[in-house]
């Protein structure tokens, strides 16, 4: 009986991994790579949209965009044009609208200088070491950008989390409706970052004469900065607690300090202006 | 046949077509022996089951087809629907004629924003409530649990002060913080308005799966309007409040243009 019980057992052991191994054989299959390259000018604009799928961007050739994208079935395609200087990649669809199967991930090397727009719903998206113009959008990928410097930065998303690393001399601006964001080493003439139910949270000096400004709704604002930064302060929340740990010289301002719910003032040169300000949310200034 | 026997020819009959026929002592094995019918009939079903998984990932249109007119039949969908809900439909990649309106709407949101923002009403002294002194708690803000971060001050439910004309943010102008029951968002969710409606209809059709996502953020950012807006109507001269309700708008600007960038 014994037996029996084992045949039992390893029989049905034995169809499921036939089984098994059968879908995955398929999938794997039905996997394909495609490669295509462009040659360019200088600030060539590369835009790469996406339902599903992760795009990958790093700086390569001055003169040439290389792009890698992989389609995991055969219900997609890649639409793909050059108008002289501008480069337009697209997933097309061509049946169904499943998360898997229709995936494509981009992988790019592109100019450094060049100007890049990237889509995806779910991401992600990551870009490093360039200096062109970025515009990434995505309801919920998570977008990672690092290593970029003197162009401007638009970052646009439904719930997926955004990090800035070391980004330099950038117009930065970045809306999350309820995605966290996250900057470290991030300066610039202007750095705007707007959340609703997210946390902002900033680790910097805010350069120097550079205009920024964190907005929530719900979610809290936590800024660690140095103990020689040189900026004037203003935080106010509306219905959420205020608090710094950071000796700040007073300022002149036409607004009401009101205790733990706003604080101004200024330090060093105060060369840069910080506005954090939230509505219900928690605000933070602490010192490294 | 003995039970050994019949183990040595089971593989024999996974791979048999069916109803294929076997020794008659195989049979009457199995008619005299539980144990080893209930072995073959599983093998049968799992062999059975196995043929059909490989074939299809997933079940082929006509299934939804048939599902979609029972439940037109059973009036659970309406006859009106031309095609089955449940098949998804690929989309487009550009403009269509449905989505069109989401652009315009997304600027009347925030134009919308704008004239409520811009529109500062004349700062008028709030009704007094003369009776009860008494602030009675009715919520803490639960998301306040760091504890380096004191939580914030209770919600109370009625005004025990009278809200001052001048200006809030004179500085003059004493804001009784314990006092902001109206700025509280209302536990009785309002209907959607029809902008709402249209476009939780919009991307239910053509993003069936994103439905219950959108409509999520599309209550939070309208909640958080509300929530602001109660705010202005009892401090009109709040600037930062102002200003939060802006931005609010823009939230909620920035959700439609999602939306239309993803069903497009």
């Amino acid at each position: 009986m014994a037996g029996l019980q084992q045949a039992r057992i390893d029989y049905t052991t034995t169809v499921a991994t036939v089984v098994l191994v059968t879908c995955l054989s398929a999938a794997t299959l039905a996997q394909t790579k495609k490669e295509y390259s462009y040659t360019v000018g200088a600030r060539a604009n590369i835009s790469v949209e996406t339902q599903y799928g992760a795009i990958s961007v790093k700086p390569g050739n001055p003169n040439q965009v290389l792009v890698t994208a992989t389609l995991m079935s055969d219900n997609v395609e890649v639409d793909q044009q050059q108008n002289g200087n501008r480069i337009e990649i697209a997933s097309h669809l061509l049946r169904g609208n499943q998360q898997q199967t229709s995936r494509i991930d981009y992988e790019l090397l592109i100019p450094p200088d060049a100007n890049i727009n990237l889509r995806s719903s779910n991401g992600p998206l990551s870009v490093e070491r360039l200096q062109g113009d970025l515009t990434l959008e995505g309801s919920d990928a998570v977008v990672d950008i690092r290593n970029v410097e003197n162009g401007h930065v638009h970052v646009r998303t439904m719930r997926g989390p955004i990090t800035l690393t070391d980004v330099r001399n950038g117009h930065v601006e970045i809306d999350s409706i309820g995605g966290d964001i996250l900057m470290k080493s991030v300066t610039g003439p202007l750095v705007q970052a707007r959340s609703s139910s997210g946390r902002i949270f900033y680790d910097g000096d805010f350069g120097s004469e550079g205009d920024y400004k964190f907005t929530t709704h719900t979610g809290d604002i936590e800024a660690l900065v140095p103990a020689d930064v040189s900026a004037a302060f203003r935080a106010h929340s509306v219905l959420g607690r205020v608090r710094h740990d950071f000796p700040l010289q007073p300022r002149h301002s036409r607004f009401r300090e009101e205790a733990g719910r706003s604080f101004f003032g200024t330090s060093g040169q105060a060369a840069s202006e910080v506005l954090l300000r939230s509505f219900s949310g928690r605000i933070r200034l602490k010192q490294r | 046949m003995k039970c050994s026997e019949v183990e040595r020819v089971l593989p024999e009959l996974v791979d048999a077509a069916p109803g294929s026929a076997f020794p008659a002592d195989f049979e009457s094995h199995l008619q005299s022996c539980p144990a080893c019918a209930d072995l073959v009939s599983d093998l049968k079903l799992i062999a059975s089951e196995a043929r059909d998984l490989v074939g299809t990932d997933e079940p082929a249109p006509r299934v939804w087809v048939r599902i979609a007119a029972q439940l037109r039949e059973e009036g659970l969908i309406k006859d009106a629907e031309s095609r089955p809900i449940l098949v998804p439909a690929s989309p487009p990649r550009r403009w269509t004629s449905t989505a069109w309106w989401l652009a315009p709407v997304a600027a009347a949101v925030l134009a919308a924003g704008a004239y409520v923002v811009s529109h500062n009403p004349t700062p008028q002294v709030a009704t007094h409530v003369s009776a009860p002194a008494v602030a009675t708690p009715v919520a803490q803000n639960s998301a306040h649990t760091s504890p380096d971060i004191p939580p914030k001050p209770p919600v109370v439910a009625s005004v025990s002060q009278p809200i001052p004309a001048t200006h809030p943010s004179s500085p003059k102008s004493a804001k009784p913080r314990d006092v902001v029951a109206s700025a509280a968002p209302p536990t009785v969710e309002p209907e959607a308005s029809a902008e709402d409606q249209q476009f939780l209809s919009v991307v239910s059709t053509r993003a069936p799966s994103l439905r219950a996502t959108y409509e999520g953020q599309l209550q939070r950012v309208n909640a958080n309007i509300r929530e602001v807006q109660a705010y202005l109507d009892r401090y009109p001269g709040d600037v930062d409040a102002r200003q939060q309700l802006m931005d609010a708008y823009q939230q909620k600007a920035l959700l439609y243009q999602i939306a239309l960038d993803r069903i497009q």
